[in-house]
């Protein structure tokens, strides 16, 4: 008994059409995986949203770094059962070369820093720690300082006052704007602030860290030249040159010459006086001649 | 089936049995946690008075805020005891610790907890130990003396007792007394007149001196630290002048004795002449 079989041509023409439409529907996959593959890769990037490149962090504030990092999930690196993951893992913060925060959320990175220039480097790394290929990174350069951001700073001497008379000793007060006083140690030079040089007659006499009054002893008499000058860190003048000058004159101390003069104007007064007597006397002398001794 | 079958099939499924058991229990037990300390290295120095920042690395642990952890006991989640000379300082679930501490050595211990604190069986750290210190952390410290404020009459030739003695450290920072204890580039500057203390300067401010006595005298200005110990190596300048008396030198001669007789003679003499002038008037 032979089974009934299907008409040839129309089986014939089904498995042609079939593998068409198969084809068809792999090309779209294919299309599609390839379109879509972009999207998923895409490349992280990272944004330093604040501060500016070249700011000044003024009056000793930390530095507080804001950054945004996009196509890319920060996670806690070491976390149970993990493994390196395309566009997952941490930050990374360098201050000046060396590793100074390891973050795992966006957040603001306060960075309290010593004065001067500094450099800050933001790098997203994968879990395992290692850099992005292609380096994802981002920097910018600071720069601290305990004196005020802005401005430019100014000095002025209180006392003595200009062509005033003094003492041997004189005590030098003055007044500062817009600068900070720090006691130097070697640190870097950073805007507005540094010490203060006490100059006379053009010779440093002394360094003030401090705004307290300055004190010059064993002047000689005359006429003197006191320049009150800013300097840096390092003992250079700012940029451009901030001082200012008077000029004072010492005398002898009048504590000193005060009994000579007295003792001498007594002498002399005396002495006038006894020339005065004299005088009168003579002339009472001449005016009433004295009586012959016979009338008498 | 047949028996024959049916006893292959049973000792297939236990031989397959017998291997996936240990294969669930390797899977049950979570590999050890581990903790390192990446940032600062061991023995470092933290300078400029910055505050101590620890960036450290886990491995096959979970860092969760405390409380936060979910119901029953896990050895691979928690968070991290920050413990400076044997006291907790600190509890961190993020992989960077921050502290603000004195100059001073200190060791830091972190050590990984549970969420409800009880440390990891086995227990599971890692310690350093660092220095802070006021001063920088590098450079070796130096002293110079910059100015001797003595103008009159002339240079190194003092007269009078004032003297003001400038100074520049490098590499150095001048602090109070503390914890009296050694650290790299910070202390005091010991002024010594003729090799006795004369006292210590903890500001930067010129050095002034009165009613030193006669003669020549060697002031000398050296950097000590914490203790009070000097430097290795030492750091000190030191300079030599002459003081020499103002009774010595009278730059205003004193006439005063000599007025004053002549005051006393010339006010006789008045009186004398008025006495002899009324006296011969009357004779």
């Amino acid at each position: 008994m032979r089974r009934p079989r299907a008409p040839q041509g129309r089986n014939g023409s089904l498995r042609p059409r079939c593998a068409v439409v198969s084809l068809i529907l792999l090309a779209c996959l294919t299309a599609f995986s390839l379109s879509s593959s972009p999207a998923r890769a895409a490349t992280p990037s990272l944004t330093i949203v604040s501060p500016a490149d070249g700011a000044i962090a003024g009056n000793g504030t930390p530095v507080i770094v804001h950054f945004l990092a996009s196509d890319f999930v920060l996670v806690q690196p070491g976390r149970l059962g993990q493994v390196v993951a395309p566009n997952e893992g941490h930050l990374n913060v360098f201050v000046d070369g060396a590793l100074a925060r390891l973050l795992v959320q966006v957040e603001p990175i306060v960075l309290p820093l010593a004065s001067g220039p500094h450099t800050i480097l933001l790098r997203l790394v994968g879990n395992d720690g290692a850099p992005l290929t292609p380096d994802v990174s981002a920097s910018l350069r600071v720069v601290a300082t305990q004196g005020p951001a802005g401005n430019i700073p100014t000095v002025g001497i209180v006392s003595p006052k200009p062509d005033e008379r003094t003492g041997h000793g004189v005590y030098i007060s003055f007044q500062v704007s817009n600068f900070s006083f720090v006691e130097p140690h070697g640190q870097a030079n950073a805007p507005n602030e540094g010490h203060v040089q006490m100059i006379l007659d053009g010779d440093v006499m002394e360094v003030l860290a401090q705004y307290e009054p300055g004190f010059l002893v064993s002047l000689p008499d005359g006429d003197h030249v006191l320049t009150m000058r800013l300097v840096n860190n390092d003992d250079t003048p700012l940029s451009p040159d901030v001082s200012a000058s008077i000029t004072f004159h010492v005398t002898a101390s009048t504590s000193a010459t005060l009994p000579l003069v007295l003792n001498g104007g007594v002498l002399f007064l005396e002495v006038f006086i006894l020339v005065i007597l004299f005088l009168r006397r003579r002339k009472a002398e001449v005016r009433t001649p004295l009586p012959p001794r016979d009338e008498l | 089936m047949s028996g024959r079958r049916l006893v292959l099939l049973l000792a297939v499924v236990g031989l397959l049995f017998g291997i996936g058991l240990p294969a669930a229990d390797v899977r049950a037990a979570p590999p050890p946690p581990t903790l390192t300390i990446v940032s600062p290295a061991d023995h470092a120095v933290i300078g400029d008075g910055s505050p101590l920042v620890i960036v450290f690395a886990v491995q096959n642990f979970n860092l969760t805020e405390p409380g936060t952890a979910g119901p029953g006991p896990a050895t691979n989640e928690g968070h991290v005891n920050v413990i400076v000379d044997g006291n907790l300082t600190a509890v961190v679930s993020k992989p960077t610790v921050v502290l603000a501490l004195d100059s001073g050595t200190y060791q830091v211990l972190l050590r990984l907890v549970s969420d409800n604190g009880t440390p990891l069986t086995p227990d599971v750290s890692a310690s350093i130990n660092v220095t802070l210190t006021r001063g920088p952390a590098t450079g070796t410290p130096r002293i110079a003396i910059t100015y001797v404020e003595i103008l009159y009459p002339f240079p190194g030739d003092l007269w009078g007792d004032d003297i003001t003695i400038s100074f520049r450290i490098t590499n150095f920072t001048l602090v109070p007394p503390g914890r009296r204890e050694s650290v790299p580039n910070e202390g005091r500057l010991r002024v010594l007149v003729d090799g006795l203390v004369f006292k210590d300067i903890t500001t930067y401010e010129p050095a002034h001196f009165s009613d030193l006595p006669d003669g020549d005298h060697t002031v000398t200005m050296r950097l000590v630290d914490g203790a009070g110990e000097p430097l290795n190596p030492d750091a000190s300048d030191s300079t030599s002048f002459r003081v020499e008396g103002e009774q010595k030198v009278a730059p205003i001669p004193d006439l005063s004795p000599y007025l004053f007789t002549a005051q006393i003679g010339l006010g006789a003499a008045i009186v004398g002449v008025l006495y002899v002038h009324d006296w011969r008037r009357k004779r």
